[in-house]
């Protein structure tokens, strides 16, 4: 798996390519903890190029998340692919998470995502 | 029947997906239900990666897998300490935390999976998967036969 973060304005995209597993999904942590910050940028998950996710890449996103509200820092997902889409459903996770469908949506979006106050 | 060994390496569990998945085409079942099954099987080897083993990466673990008319079974095979079914249960979907829902992808996509009891050294973890009547019908042919 690939990460890449990229800065837009004031919001970090972080680009994953590849499988999310838990092998991967250090990399990704290391990633979102590292924008995930007081007084940060909001915080995107490119998964349009996330073709695998499994319990552990769930369990990142799902500490990004925990850490997004800690820190109020707005935060969420797109270009979620069905596979992904499905286990996050099954989780019942779709609920809880923020995503936007397209990047563009998402760019547009996260500065009007409120960041959930308190854990 | 095929039979795979790997070491307990994080790095090699998408070994096993993949010969999960190619299975799970070849048998006949649809693309999303070959990533279901793929997936709970990655999640059984995380498994025993993490708590059987407890990420000690110098230990085996080895995937069968048999191909019947109606079914896929899989059979997890570790060289690590007894598993307690009683103590393996899927946690509560209501309390948001990182972890824990691993057992929640494995009984959702397999429609059985159960520890062998007889099992002498380590554990035998049997998932089975069951061809719908319209997949298995698709998929009759010389080739569909028990192995």
């Amino acid at each position: 798996m690939k990460v890449q973060v990229r800065h837009l304005d004031n919001i970090a995209v972080i680009d994953c390519t590849g499988d999310v597993d838990l092998y991967s999904s250090p990399r990704l942590r290391e990633a979102l903890l590292a924008e995930i910050k007081t007084d940060g940028p909001s915080v995107l998950v490119d998964m349009a190029n996330v073709s695998y996710i499994d319990s552990s890449g769930i369990a990142t996103l799902v500490e990004g998340l925990l850490l997004s509200r800690k820190t109020k820092t707005s935060f969420g997902l797109y270009g979620l692919r069905s596979n992904a889409r499905s286990v996050l459903e099954l989780a019942r996770l779709h609920q809880v998470f923020v995503i936007f469908g397209t990047e563009a949506e998402a760019l547009e979006g996260i500065g009007s995502v409120a960041p959930f106050e308190g854990v | 029947m095929i039979r795979i060994v790997i070491g307990s390496e994080p790095r090699l569990v998408c070994v096993l997906r993949t010969v999960a998945r190619h299975c799970s085409q070849q048998a006949g079942f649809p693309q999303p239900e070959a990533e279901h099954i793929a997936l709970a099987i990655g999640e059984a080897a995380a498994n025993i990666i993490g708590h059987t083993y407890r990420g000690d990466l110098h230990a085996l673990l080895a995937l069968e897998v048999r191909r019947f008319p109606d079914r896929l079974e899989f059979v997890m095979q570790d060289w690590g300490p007894k598993v307690r079914e009683d103590q393996i249960r899927p946690r509560s979907l209501d309390e948001l935390r990182p972890g824990g829902l691993g057992t929640l992808f494995i009984n959702s996509f397999m429609d059985a999976c159960r520890y062998d009891p007889d099992c002498r050294e380590g554990n035998r973890l049997k998932l089975v998967k069951f061809l719908s009547r319209k997949d298995a019908c698709c998929n009759e042919g010389p080739g569909s036969a028990s192995r």
